[in-house]
């Protein structure tokens, strides 16, 4: 076919596109995504039991401020990327402010507890579970965002990769929240920094192929 | 005559506002862009030229969503145009470009090449914008004058004397400097 051919084939279909379209489709994948490892921690983890009273409580929403913001980052991110012409993303040292803040909420609640009990308050009941679970639970969501990425231009496909993990493991962490029973913040800081970045990790690993257009 | 930056985001501009006659216009309007921009490149695989402009104009109508109106139109265009390039080149077992080098260096943060870069970057903000915008266009990333032309809504003539008047301007400059 010549490249005229290919022209009026081209413009048989000629929808209007939104102009926050992109924003749309990536916020769909994701929760598509979301649902399906909301679901998941339900059948598969349980919701914990004591949730709602969790809710009322600091230890909970520490977590989920902490999980919720670095999610929010990495989307930004994520939708920079998804656009082929490049963009800065120095900014996103503003994710050291996350992670400072609750190390030093960490510091505090060792200095306030004996040190007897730090190596309990560190491992949990769940530390050899915790990494390997969020990794888990984001991968529906890393998989809505392919499909996302799928009507979507990234040019720099392994820190999109690793957005893109980032974004789906600090979420799934975020969901996963309403399973893990844990409070101590150094416990929320080591583990589900973990996962989170493990994800990353994998995300960046796949990028350069899976995000191939 | 070639269509220019802002006609060109006119036309993409009604074609996501669902007015298919100018999304046409501006399909048929990058062919001649999009073969002149890998003509320049890709000497020696003229057969595989025609290809890389069909992939691109299919990427342009598919991810149309991933333009920003609110961007320069070229800007969004030869991203895609070099990344079908360099996508292409990995294909064909041809990994550095010079066009890779650039985010090759700029991944691995790449310390002497941001230094120099910072000088250039220096060095441009002393002489008129539209010297400086030409200069960035045509010796850094690249453009050919009538690709810049079209980003910069200027006339050929105009770029090229830009370019030469900035570059005479930079070379006094660094003499200044050096005595």
């Amino acid at each position: 076919m010549n490249s005229e051919e290919l022209i009026s084939n081209l413009v048989q279909d000629v929808r209007p596109v939104r102009r926050d379209a992109l924003t749309r489709r990536l916020l769909a994948g994701i929760a598509a995504g979301g649902v399906a490892t909301f679901l998941i921690v339900g059948m598969w983890l349980g919701y914990r039991p004591d949730l709602w009273l969790a809710m009322h409580g600091a230890a909970f929403w520490t977590k989920w401020i902490y999980t919720a913001s670095l999610a929010g980052c990495a989307t930004v991110a994520t939708a920079r990327l998804a656009r082929p012409d490049v963009t800065s993303l120095s900014w996103m040292w503003i994710m050291l402010v996350p992670i400072l803040g609750l190390l030093i909420i960490s510091m505090a609640e060792l200095a306030h507890a004996p040190s007897a009990e730090w190596l309990g308050m560190w491992l949990g009941a769940s530390w050899k579970v915790c990494s390997r679970n969020v990794f888990l639970l984001s991968v529906p969501i890393f998989a809505g965002l392919l499909w996302s990425f799928r009507k979507l231009a990234p040019t720099r496909l392994r820190i999109a990769g690793a957005t893109a993990g980032l974004t789906a493991g600090a979420w799934g962490a975020t969901l996963y929240c309403l399973h893990c029973p844990e409070v101590s913040a150094i416990f929320v800081l080591t583990w589900y920094t973990l996962g989170i970045g493990l994800a990353a990790l994998v995300g960046a690993a796949l990028g350069p192929r899976l995000l191939r257009w | 005559m070639r269509a220019n930056e802002e006609q060109l985001r006119t036309w993409m501009v009604g074609g996501l506002a669902g007015n298919a006659a100018a999304h046409d216009a501006l399909l048929r309007a990058l062919l001649p862009i999009l073969r002149s921009f890998y003509g320049r490149r890709m000497r020696g695989r003229e057969e595989d030229i025609e290809d890389l402009v069909q992939e691109t104009l299919i990427a342009v109508h598919h991810r149309r969503a991933t333009y920003d109106p609110a961007r320069p139109f070229s800007g969004w265009l030869f991203a895609i145009a070099r990344y079908k390039m360099i996508d292409s080149f990995r294909r064909n077992g041809r990994f550095t470009t010079v066009e890779g080098l650039e985010d090759m260096l700029a991944d691995e943060g790449f310390e002497d090449a941001s230094n120099a870069q910072a000088d250039v970057e220096r060095l441009l903000d002393t002489i008129p914008k539209k010297q400086a915008a030409v200069i960035r266009a045509t010796r850094i990333e690249g453009l050919s004058t009538a690709e810049a032309a079209i980003r910069l809504s200027l006339g050929e003539s105009d770029v090229k004397v830009s370019v030469h008047r900035g570059l005479k301007t930079l070379a006094a400059r660094v003499k200044d400097a050096l005595k």
